[in-house]
């Protein structure tokens, strides 16, 4: 789909606003259930079954009351008690198949989305993913999931409960249809009170939740920082925050019960009006012997009957609105093409020494931004050498880095590995020519050994040890309680910002590219350990082609060339040493990052 | 109705004995006292519209029997008027009452989840320091929100379910024996049955919604890794086994769901079938007894309409148990935290606080538990007013415990503490947090405007006072120039502040508070090197004119104070001026040695004695190891 939605990513419609979204809703909802059709023809069937042996229930009463009760006969009596037996165990079997198949169809068609939804999402581009928060997609994708599952539930079910109120009404205009009219003209009610019940629901729970999360905030907020309240003595400021959420709750709760307050006594009530009809009329027909007793009991237990089929259609149709709303925004995600792809005739890349050039590149991270990041960027790094890219905040270094593994496309200009066009290589090629170690580490839930040989899970594991000791790793990592085997990550033992920063370069070392791009890569290592870790990486730089994004002096010189840039262009290169004696701009530059190392940097 | 979602399952460790059960529920109805007559009222009127719901098919017999009658009918039709007429008032009444009964119970137990949160959240606040040190954020959290939460369920809905369905079954059975107590008997044949299906069925689908918490929880987490972890993953184009790994987790989820709905497959088959079963049982057995002349017909009637009312409420309770389960869990927990007192109290008759004076410790020993190894011991030290006194000395030594005790953040275990000849423990807490403020290392936001922020310093400060508070420190302008000038919320994205811009805020809200006695704890590590200057510059007018003790991590800080205290081994192993202590030639001659002899003589910079670790590579190495050497690996005070 093109651009239509993207504007309303940010809020959730409670129900679509374009007819396109809702068709689009509807298509992959039906997409969902025909992949599931087998399931659906199974629970649909068994709920049909079920639904005569439950309509047939009140019918073999009224036989067995009027032939069997009525008339003395203790062999009718037998044999209706029987039939009745036998009609039970049809509806046991077939309401637990019914569920069964329900269930089931919900859950894997739940799965299957979810599953497409995360596959997809790994493939979009950095830029999606920039403009989206992590959070907003887990939640969105959370809550969206479950509305189609909840869709998904009702639908055999609901087929048979069309079936029921069809047939039941039927069978009682055929019984006596003036009794009929007058005992079903209020049920339609039902129906409609049911769907509004549903649809008035949803929205206030749906608050009271939110302010549940708001008093949540505030609690952990006022816990994490208690220091400062108590400190400050402030704690009656907090306790009347506290006041005044727990009554915002308490607010939204009573809006709550209100809506079921106002809708639950109906829905019992609608039935009522007509079980009073059966009473009146029904009993003045029976009285006229117009009615037999058999029938006058099966009218009331029909009325009973018909109670949740008709409730439950009325919740179908405000959960259908709730599931396309969900659906179509699972789509928005799922038609997002990924921007970066392999282009159609993919290039091999030549055998090479890493040579890198940038030639005239513009870029910006957004088509509607007006400034470029990068404007005419030129660059040419030889196969082997280390070039340090050095500049303030914004002035387009690490745009710089993040071109050259194509986490984005350049606006305007182009970018070359070994003479040959980014974009005409193979994404997966080109990626693991060239490895970049971001500035903030991202560790997955799993060993320390994983974690190494994240890129190459083949490696062996003297392969993860030496490239942890290039690294400058692999001391701490024999110290962890269970060495190289330890689980680190968000949910696993948490490492220092230096040890996690150490233990992505050794993921990155492992990779072997034929260029190695350190963004900022040393940053949260300990400056007395950094000098450690020099030597290793003077290793793993010598003979590769590195772009080293730094501000300590004592990891630029470790470059052979210095860049400075300034607003996206390149002002001055040369040594370290060269800049540092000529260009007052680096040196204030340097200044400028951190005084201190400055310092240290120019003994 | 079995409209209600699977409940969530509970952990066999959650689950109460008897005895602490029924002490939950006794502390619950004491906490209800107050609502002792809407309770009543709330029980009248579960009582009344249960009643209503009965009534209709009992009528219902009744007009059977008479049409049935072997009598002459004359009359019958009008009976039939008035019991339509009743059964029509009846279920006005019916909506009516079960309208008031959803409200009032409701409203009860959400005024007693509104009051609990109330309570926790004030105990909380109430409890010292030391407490907040011994128990995990999240567990605290939790108290407040999850634990009080997994009753919003049970109130929303489960309390009136529970008791209107346990009277309807009371009522019920009791309306059948009254008709028949043979046919009732033969109709009860099958509760036994239900109910032992009800059981195992409860038993099971806990384990099984167990299994499914479970994997959620990884399927969560997968995807939560795979969606913060994306920029790896392409770099390193590991993308199909992430998705390979994760569908995996996707699908174990899926098989735990099928397999717990495999087990209500089992179970809601018995609820139905032993419906029908039974409504076989009463035309069967009921037929017999009408053929005998022990009841009549409509009796068969009353009874064929009763039977929902036997099986459904069974069933309904059933599945409402794990939530009373866990409401009652999460109560002991509450309740738990609630019983915890804290050691810091105001003592009746506390005194406030007098404007200034000295600030006295005299033989304050203390540790932070009584099996732990005291952290000071045996330290007397006088502050006089004004006076600023820099703690200096390795990480651990108890600085950080020492500036606490004056705040009273703690009590020491023997001595005293006192300011203006008060002691702390006979002062209100009130006037104690107004004359004694402590300014922590980060500068820590709440959610809200910085002027919000700033004014927790003191709640009833004008904006003009929290103006004035910044551009005192000279901070003013930095926060003045935003789009949303004070006005702009904190924790808003894109519009985060840097460190040294929190720490700013910090100190304007101590400022605004305008204490006697300020307790600094210095920054290990340096700010953002645009603001360093200017929060240094704040720090020190913020300190004029008051009472200051700060832990100071740079020497330039210790040499600016009065005096200077080291603190080691639990207590001040030498205390005097700057010059005093460097004639003195002990500990602290020997780090400044090191400092001004590592710089070279420059005094530019501002270099930490021990753990900040960036300068430290000025030092001489041998220096360092000398200097430093306690200092290194000891854990990070309290």
């Amino acid at each position: 789909m093109p651009d239509g939605n993207a504007g309303r990513s940010g809020s959730l419609p409670a129900m679509s606003e374009s007819d396109a979204g809702r068709r689009a809703g509807w298509r992959l909802l039906r997409a969902s259930l025909r992949a599931e059709r087998r399931a659906m023809i199974k629970g649909s069937i068994s709920g049909l079954i079920w639904t005569i042996a439950k309509v047939a229930v009140p019918l073999l009463a009224l036989e067995a009351i009027n032939r069997g009760v009525s008339s003395s006969q203790h062999g009718a009596l037998l044999w209706w008690s029987l039939a009745l037996v036998g009609t039970g165990a049809v509806q046991a079997v077939t309401t637990g198949l019914r569920r069964f198949q329900a269930f089931s169809m919900a859950f894997r068609v739940e799965t299957d989305l979810r599953e497409r939804l995360f596959a997809h999402l790994q493939r979009l581009h950095f830029s999606f993913h920039d403009r989206s928060q992590t959070g907003q997609l887990l939640a969105r994708s959370a809550s969206d999931l479950q509305q189609v599952n909840g869709l998904m539930i009702m639908l055999p079910i609901s087929v048979a409960n069309v079936t029921i109120v069809s047939g039941v009404a039927v069978i009682l205009l055929i019984i006596t249809w003036r009794l009929a009219l007058l005992t079903l003209v209020a049920l339609p009610l039902l129906n409609i009170v049911a769907k509004q019940f549903s649809a008035r629901i949803h929205p206030a729970s749906l608050g009271l939740q939110t302010e549940l999360a708001e008093l949540s905030v505030l609690a952990e907020e006022t816990v994490s920082g208690v220091r400062v309240v108590k400190g400050f003595g402030a704690e009656p400021i907090f306790a009347s925050r506290m006041r005044q959420r727990a009554d915002a709750v308490y607010g939204r709760a009573l809006q709550v019960v209100r809506v079921r307050a106002n809708y639950l006594p109906v829905l019992d009530f609608i039935p009522a009006v007509g079980v009073t009809a059966v009473v009146w009329y029904g009993g003045h027909q029976a009285l006229s012997h117009h009615l037999s007793i058999g029938a006058f009991t099966a009218f009331y237990l029909y009325v009973l009957l018909l109670i949740n089929p008709l409730r439950l259609t009325g919740q179908l149709v405000a959960q259908a609105q709730r599931a396309v709303a969900a659906a179509e925004r699972i789509d928005q995600i799922l038609e997002t093409e990924p921007a970066i792809i392999d282009a159609a005739v993919p290039v091999k890349l030549p055998p090479g020494g890493g040579e890198v050039v940038f030639e005239d590149v513009s870029f910006r991270y957004d088509a509607a931004a007006v400034a470029s990041v990068l404007n005419g960027f030129d660059l040419v790094i030889q196969p082997g050498e280390a070039v340090a890219l050095v500049g303030a905040t914004g002035s387009g270094k690490t745009t710089v880095a993040k071109l050259l593994p194509r986490f984005y496309d350049v606006t305007a200009g182009r970018i070359t590995l070994d003479g040959v066009d980014l974009r005409d290589l193979r994404l997966r090629e080109l990626r693991r020519a060239v490895s970049m170690v971001f500035e903030d580490t991202f560790l997955f839930t799993d060993t320390v050994r994983d974690n190494i040989a994240f890129a190459d899970p083949e490696a062996s594991d003297d392969e993860v040890e030496q490239a942890a000791r290039l690294a400058g790793a692999h001391e701490f990592i024999v110290e962890l309680e269970d060495g190289y085997n330890t689980i680190i990550g968000e949910r696993g033992f948490s490492l220092s910002g230096g040890q996690r920063q150490r233990l992505a370069l050794a993921r990155a070392i492992i990779a072997n590219p034929r260029v190695l791009i350190l963004d900022d890569a040393t940053s949260a290592v300990d400056p007395t350990k950094e000098h450690e870790i020099r030597g290793a990486l003077q290793q793993v730089m010598a003979g590769r082609t590195t772009i080293v994004i730094a501000h300590r002096p004592a990891t630029i010189a470790l470059a052979d060339r210095v860049v400075l840039l300034r607003e996206g262009r390149v002002v001055v290169q040369g040594t370290h040493e060269e800049l540092l004696a000529t260009s007052a701009a680096y040196r204030e530059v340097l200044a400028r990052a951190d005084p201190a190392d400055a310092l240290a940097g120019a003994d | 109705m079995g409209q209600l979602r699977p409940a969530d399952p509970i952990d066999e460790a959650d689950r109460l004995d008897r005895e602490a059960a029924a002490l939950v529920v006794r502390r619950v109805l004491r906490f209800l006292r107050p609502y002792q007559a809407e309770m009543i009222l709330g029980l009248v009127v579960m009582v009344g519209a249960t009643a209503c719901l009965i009534a209709p098919p009992v009528l219902f017999g009744w007009v059977i029997d008479r049409v049935t009658s072997t009598k002459p009918h004359h009359g019958v039709g009008g009976y039939i008027d008035r019991v339509a007429i009743v059964v029509g008032v009846v279920s006005v009444l019916a909506w009516i009452l079960s309208r008031a009964q959803i409200r009032i119970v409701t409203r009860i137990g959400e005024k007693f989840l509104r009051d609990m949160r109330r309570r926790v959240f004030d105990h909380l606040l109430g409890m010292s320091l030391g407490f907040f040190d011994t128990e995990q954020t999240g567990r605290l959290v939790s108290r407040m929100t999850s634990d009080i939460d997994t009753m919003e369920d049970l109130v929303q809905q489960g309390l009136v379910i529970f008791v209107t369905n346990g009277l309807l079954f009371v009522f019920t059975v009791a309306v059948m024996i009254w008709l028949s107590w043979m046919l009732a008997a033969f109709c009860l044949l099958a509760v036994p049955g239900v109910a032992i299906a009800s059981v195992w069925f409860r038993r099971h689908s806990n384990q099984a919604y167990l299994h499914v918490r479970d994997t959620v929880g990884q399927t969560l987490s997968s995807l939560q890794e795979g969606l913060s972890g994306v920029r790896v993953v392409q770099a390193f184009t590991r993308e199909d086994a992430v998705v390979r790994r994760f569908s995996q987790r996707n699908r174990a989820q899926r098989d735990a769901n099928i397999s717990a709905t495999r087990i209500s497959c089992y179970y809601f088959p018995v609820v139905e079938g032993s419906g029908v079963l039974t409504a076989a049982v009463v035309v069967g057995v009921g037929g017999i007894l009408v053929h005998q002349g022990s009841i009549p017909v409509g009796t068969i009637g009353t009874f064929m309409l009763f039977l929902t009312n036997l099986f459904e409420p069974i069933n309904q309770i059933s599945q409402l148990f794990n939530l009373v389960q866990q409401a009652g869990a999460g109560l002991n927990k509450v309740y738990g935290l609630l019983d915890t007192v804290s050691p810091i109290q105001e003592r009746p008759g506390a005194v406030d606080l007098p404007p200034g004076g000295a600030v006295v410790l005299d033989h304050v020993s203390f540790s932070y538990g009584p099996d732990l190894p005291p952290v000071l011991s045996d330290v007397s030290v006088t502050i006089a007013p004004g006076e600023r006194l820099a703690l200096v000395g390795p990480t651990g030594a108890g600085k950080s415990t020492l500036a606490k005790l004056v705040a009273r953040f703690y009590d020491p275990l023997t001595g005293r503490v006192s300011l203006g000849e008060t002691d702390l423990r006979d002062a209100t807490l009130a006037s104690l947090r107004r004359q004694i403020v402590v300014v922590p290392q980060e500068g820590h936001l709440f959610g809200g405007s910085i002027a919000d922020n700033v004014r927790l310093g003191r709640a009833d400060a004008s904006d003009d006072d929290v103006a004035a508070a910044l551009q005192a420190l000279g901070a003013y302008d930095r926060f003045a120039c935003l789009p949303e000038g004070l006005n702009t919320e904190v924790s808003e994205r894109g519009t985060r502040l840097s460190a040294g811009e929190r720490q700013l805020v910090s100190l304007a809200r101590a400022f605004l508070s305008d204490p006697r006695v300020l307790i600094l704890d210095e920054a290990t590590s340096s700010l953002d090197p645009g603001t360093e200057v200017e929060v240094e510059q704040a720090v020190e007018a913020l300190m004029a004119g008051r009472t200051v003790i700060v832990v100071a991590h740079r020497l330039s800080t210790a040499q600016r104070a009065d005096r200077v205290a080291v603190v080691d081994a639990g207590g001040i192993i030498e205390i005097g001026t700057h010059d005093e202590l460097v004639a003195h030639e002990g500990r602290y001659a020997a780090l400044f040695a090191s400092w001004v002899g590592g710089l070279g003589g420059a005094e530019a910079a501002a270099p930490s004695v021990h753990e900040a670790p960036r300068p430290r590579r000025r030092f001489s190495q041998g220096r360092q190891r000398r200097v430093a050497g306690p200092a290194s690996g000891s854990a990070s005070s309290k």
